[in-house]
């Protein structure tokens, strides 16, 4: 028994998968609560038409945020803001994902009617509440992680109960839903509520989709559809727990939420968490293995089949952010060259001289192509999985003409970025605390 | 004179171990059985006890899973008309809520049917008279549509209450 309850919820595992799943619960807390702040006076301000959720709050408590000016609502407004774009970057994450939590109980409890009176509110407050119960979330995909400059961050080993609470959680949604559709007030069995919906006027909850029309004449089929989907909310718990079924499992929870999104108005979380939710049943040793296999292939790459990095070793900003680099390179892709350990510079590339890798970094690809500076970022960014996020503003129109301009005003100042003057000086590898 | 960070140190790992393993387990028990409590409460515990039970505030839905488990043959949802000169105009919900959610219409999701709540009658005219000054008043309609195999056409208004008896 003992060992069964080490196996579920102590043993050390790899924390990447909650790292990732981080991301994403981010995004469908910011999904589900920014539009609102757009329209302040119609939503959160005193102004607004407010509904209170009281059996989710005690009367107390919102009577006190009902307190709230106008002012501090919009400063409570900034502080979601930006903690929630901390959490989401993986900066101060356990604390910053309190400080959101936070924000959404008031915001919450301010006018319930603002986030739609969902449910979906409530289950999200649920999972947030698990990601931030720990820092495990921020261990990977993250700037924690940058700072900490570990370069075996995705293997990190944490206990696995947080994850194992998370499965548990979507797998008894599921099973409880299906549960309340054929028990207590549910019709599922009784009635045909998919015919119901699919015959739902143009104002009512459900879009207009290819088959729509198609199904909406077939009650039988609607019928048919209905007690699949009860049966199969019912089985996904088990699909989702044998190890055996587990595949098919997921596939089958991120179709049906696809399904749903395209055939209903139901809330973000639907897309954003849930899907990811059910990547948690991926075992993260797993991935982490199978990251391990990356890496061992490209190790044992021959120099000139990688991407080669050619910085300066010699300034201590280059060298942190070959170091935070080194982080990101998750399948090790990247090989480091510090110039100054080079003879000749012509040896790695032609066009390749001591000037050119003095001013900037250079990023010389399996296929022997040459980028430089802001464009060698640029390439980076298609590289490191970290860096992919960046893609859109990397590539955005323009970014080819701002991009190295930038770059070339940190390239030349960099050595101001350096903590001790001596550094500033560039004489740390000369001096005596070299 | 010991820090505490020293008297934590010298505290063996051993122990450490221990105590978070036991943290641990405490929170699995404590998080699952209130999972569970709350998701069976509502339907299921509080009809067999007979009673009203408890209901863990903050945190998980207070009725459980619910989503879409009951589905009615039959829809209804507001309309609300301004008033102005004696004609009524109808307003189109979407300036009512103007919030835009990624993926989801909540106009399409019913969310306007709190106004029809009594206790919400007053505010949501004093949301209205606001939003829209350029109205003299306000009717807040149903609209109920015939359950379905009916004509969609047969739809069928009912007045819920007017703006201006809320009027100072």
């Amino acid at each position: 028994m003992r060992k069964i309850w080490h196996q579920l919820f102590l043993m050390e595992r790899p924390s990447i998968g909650l790292a990732f799943f981080r991301i994403f619960v981010a995004l469908g807390v910011g999904a589900h609560l920014i539009p609102a702040f757009f329209h302040l006076p119609d939503t959160f301000f005193v102004t607004a038409f407010k509904t209170y959720n009281t059996q989710f709050f005690p009367i107390w408590f919102i009577e006190w945020v009902q307190q709230s000016p106008d002012g501090l609502v919009l400063v409570l407004v900034w502080v979601f803001l930006i903690s929630w774009m901390m959490f989401l970057l993986g900066w101060f994450t356990q604390i910053s994902g309190w400080v959101m939590m936070g924000c959404c109980y008031y915001f919450y409890a301010l006018n319930t009617f603002a986030l739609a009176e969902s449910l979906a509110w409530d289950i999200l407050l649920v999972t947030l509440f698990l990601m931030i119960c720990t820092p495990y979330p921020g261990d990977y995909f993250s700037i924690d992680c940058l700072r900490r400059q570990d370069q075996m961050a995705y293997r990190r080993q944490r206990p696995f109960f947080i994850q194992r609470l998370l499965q548990m959680q979507i797998g008894f949604v599921y099973f409880y839903t299906a549960l309340y559709k054929v028990t207590a007030e549910g019709n599922w069995i009784t009635d045909n509520p998919i015919y119901y919906l699919l015959n739902y006027p143009h104002e009512g909850v459900t879009k207009y989709f290819m088959l729509r029309d198609f199904m909406a004449a077939r009650p039988e089929w609607c019928y048919a559809l209905g007690i699949f989907i009860v049966v199969m909310e019912m089985a996904m718990i088990f699909l989702l727990f044998i190890p055996r079924t587990r595949v098919s499992g997921i596939y089958w929870g991120v179709i049906f939420h696809i399904m749903l999104m395209l055939t209903l108005d139901v809330p973000a979380i639907f897309f954003f968490v849930f899907p990811p939710q059910l990547l948690l049943f991926i075992n993260p040793e797993h991935i982490a293995g199978w990251i391990d296999q990356k890496r061992h292939f490209y190790e044992r790459l021959p120099d000139s089949m990688t991407y080669r990095l050619v910085y300066d070793g010699r300034c201590h900003f280059c060298r942190q952010s070959v170091a935070r680099l080194a982080v990101m390179d998750l399948l090790g892709r990247l090989r480091f060259i510090d110039y100054h350990g080079v003879q000749d510079p012509q040896a790695l590339h032609p066009l390749l001289t001591t000037q050119k890798v003095r001013s900037q970094i250079h990023l010389l690809d399996p296929q022997g192509r040459l980028n430089g500076g802001f464009f060698a970022f640029r390439r980076l960014g298609l590289i490191l999985p970290m860096m992919m996020p960046w893609l859109p503003v990397l590539y955005f129109p323009g970014m080819g003409v701002v991009g190295p301009v930038v770059y070339q005003w940190v390239a030349k100042n960099r050595y101001i970025w350096h903590r001790h003057q001596v550094c500033r000086d560039n004489m740390c590898f000369y001096g005596k605390g070299s | 004179m010991f820090s505490h960070k020293k008297i934590l140190r010298s505290i063996p790992d051993m122990v450490w171990g221990h105590l978070r393993k036991a943290g641990i387990t405490i929170f699995v028990i404590l998080w699952c059985g209130l999972f569970h409590y709350v998701s069976l409460r509502h339907f299921y515990l509080e009809p067999l006890m007979g009673r009203p039970l408890p209901q863990p505030k903050f945190l998980f839905p207070p009725a459980g899973w619910i989503m879409f488990f009951h589905v009615g043959n039959g829809f209804s949802h507001l309309e609300i008309l301004g008033m102005h000169q004696g004609r009524s105009y109808r307003i189109e919900p979407h300036a009512i809520l103007p919030t835009r959610y990624l993926g989801f219409d909540n106009v399409h999701r019913g969310v306007l049917g709190s106004a029809a709540d009594p206790q919400h009658q007053r505010p949501f005219c004093r949301y209205l008279r606001r939003k829209f000054p350029e109205y003299d008043d306000f009717l807040i309609t149903a609209v109920s549509y015939p359950p379905v195999r009916e004509p969609l056409t047969d739809r069928r208004w009912a007045v819920l209450y007017q703006c201006r008896v809320f009027d100072p």
